[in-house]
C-alpha cells in the first residue's frame, strides 16, 4: 500500500486517483470521529464532507514535519467539530429549554431517535448517549484516546494542549462517563 | 505514604490502568482501592468501560459518503466506462480533418485496387488472400482487360474497313487524312471511323464484291478475338 505521504504528493501534482485513494482510506476514521462527537449521522456526514473539502484546499500547507497525515487529518476534523459545536450552541440551548418544558407531544425527538441510533448496537448506543452528556473537552479527549486509539502525544498535537492536560481530560472524561452510564443503568463488564 | 486518599486515586486512575504509575505509587493505589469500596468500584467501572470502548468496532461509512466527498472536491465523476469507450476517448486527437481525409483516401485506393484486380470484397474468401491466388486473379484480370481492349480495337478496325470498302474508290477527302493501316484497294477515309451507324452516302457500285470481302473480314476478326480470349483465359500459358 502506498504511504499517505506519497498520495499527498500525487494529489499536489493534480492526480485525481491519488486523492480518491486518500479519501477512501480515511473517510471511515473522520466519519466515526464526527459521529461520536455529534451523535447525529446526517451532521456527521456533512461535517466529514466539509473536512475533506478543507483538506483538499489546504493540502499544500501540509508538512510531514507536522506529524503523520492521519494526525493532521484528525486535527483538522477536531477544529471543524469545535467550530460546529460553537456555531450550534445557541440551537442546542434553545432545544434544551424546550426539552425542559412540559410537552403534549414529542414528535420531533421521537422522529430523531431512530436515525440517531440506527447505526449502533445497544451498547454502542448507550455509550453514545453517555458521550453526548460529557462536556466537549472531555468528550473529544475520550473519543480520541479510547475510540480512535491515538496515543498521548498525538492527542497533544491535535488538541494543542500540554500532555498533563491531555491526561487529566482523558481521566476525568472516563470517570464521568462511567458514572453517567451507571446512572443510565449500564453496568460495564470487565 | 498514608496521605493517599480517594481524590488522589481518582486523579491517578487512568495512569494506574495504563500502567504508567511508579511501582510505589501503584502499590499505594492498590492498597487504597482494596480498602475503599467507592474507589474499588470506580476502578472496576472505568476499567470495564475502557475495555468495552477499545473493543467496539468502528462504524461503517455510509455508502454515499465517499462518492459525495469525491464529487464535492474533484467535480462530477464520469461513469466507469468500458474498455472500448476508454479507447475511443483517446481517438479524438487523431480524428481531425487531415487524418480523416487520409483515411478515406487510403480506403478508396484499396477499394479501387481490389476492383481492378477483380476481388470483390463481398465475396472475398480466406483462400483468395493467399499470394498465389492473388497473383492468379490479377494475371487473369490483366489478360481479360487486354483481350477486351484488343477486341475493341479490332471492332473499330472492322467498322473502319467496312466503311472504307463501302465508299466509292475515288473520293478524296483532303480535310481528314488519318493514317490507316495499309489496305489493298482502299482509299483514304472521309469519315470518322467511330461513327458505326453512319450509312454510306454513296451507294457502292460493286455490292457483291464488297459483301464477300465483308464476310471474310468478319470471319477473320471473329477468329482473332476468340484466339485472344482463349489465350487470355489461360493465364498460365500466356503467349
Amino acid at each position: 500500500m502506498e504511504p499517505d505521504a506519497q498520495l499527498v504528493q500525487g494529489c499536489l501534482r493534480g492526480e485525481g486517483p491519488a486523492w480518491e485513494e486518500l479519501v477512501r482510506r480515511h473517510t471511515r476514521r473522520v466519519f466515526n470521529l464526527c459521529y461520536r462527537f455529534t451523535g447525529n449521522s446526517t451532521e456527521a456526514e456533512d461535517l466529514s464532507q466539509e473536512v475533506f473539502l478543507r483538506i483538499y484546499r489546504t493540502l499544500a500547507s501540509y508538512r510531514p514535519a507536522f506529524g503523520a497525515f492521519p494526525t493532521w487529518l484528525t486535527s483538522v476534523t477536531r477544529n471543524l467539530l469545535v467550530d460546529h459545536y460553537r456555531r450550534t450552541r445557541r440551537d442546542r440551548l434553545t432545544d434544551s429549554i424546550e426539552d425542559a418544558m412540559p410537552k403534549l407531544e414529542n414528535k420531533q425527538s421521537a422522529a430523531r431517535t431512530p436515525d440517531k441510533l440506527a447505526l449502533l448496537s445497544e451498547l454502542s448506543a448507550q455509550l453514545q448517549q453517555g458521550l453526548s452528556r460529557l462536556s466537549p473537552e472531555l468528550r473529544e479527549a475520550v473519543i480520541l484516546r479510547d475510540l480512535q486509539g491515538l496515543d498521548y502525544s498525538e492527542i497533544q498535537t491535535v488538541l494543542e494542549v500540554p500532555e498533563g492536560t491531555v491526561k487529566s481530560r482523558i481521566n476525568r472524561g472516563r470517570i464521568e462517563l462511567a458514572r453517567i452510564l451507571e446512572e443510565m443503568g449500564l453496568r460495564p463488564q470487565n | 505514604m498514608t496521605d493517599w486518599n480517594c481524590a488522589r486515586s481518582e486523579e491517578r486512575l487512568s495512569d494506574y490502568l495504563e500502567g504508567i504509575l511508579s511501582l510505589a505509587e501503584a502499590a499505594e493505589f492498590s492498597t487504597h482501592a482494596g480498602s475503599c469500596d467507592a474507589c474499588g468500584k470506580l476502578v472496576k467501572q472505568v476499567r470495564g468501560l475502557v475495555h468495552q470502548m477499545s473493543a467496539l468496532d468502528a462504524l461503517e461509512t455510509p455508502p454515499q459518503l465517499i462518492p459525495k466527498i469525491i464529487e464535492s472536491t474533484l467535480g462530477p465523476r464520469r461513469k466507469q466506462s468500458g474498455g472500448w469507450q476508454r479507447w475511443f476517448a483517446r481517438v479524438p486527437q487523431f480524428w481531425q480533418p487531415q487524418f480523416a481525409m487520409g483515411a478515406i483516401t487510403v480506403a478508396a485506393t484499396i477499394l479501387i485496387v481490389l476492383y481492378t484486380t477483380g476481388i470483390s470484397p463481398a465475396k472475398l474468401k480466406k483462400a483468395d488472400l493467399s499470394p498465389a491466388n492473388v497473383f492468379r486473379t490479377a494475371n487473369r484480370q490483366v489478360h481479360l482487360t487486354y483481350a477486351r481492349s484488343a477486341k475493341f480495337v479490332n471492332d473499330l478496325r472492322v467498322v473502319y474497313e467496312i466503311q472504307t470498302r463501302l465508299q466509292p474508290d475515288a473520293e478524296p477527302s483532303p480535310a481528314i487524312t488519318p493514317a490507316p493501316a495499309p489496305q489493298p484497294n482502299s482509299q483514304p477515309p472521309s469519315v470518322n471511323p467511330q461513327e458505326k451507324s453512319q450509312t454510306s452516302p454513296h451507294p457502292s457500285h460493286s455490292q457483291s464484291r464488297n459483301g464477300a470481302m465483308l464476310a471474310s473480314l468478319l470471319h477473320r476478326n471473329w477468329a482473332e478475338n476468340v484466339g485472344v480470349i482463349v489465350i487470355g483465359d489461360i493465364p498460365r500459358s500466356p503467349r
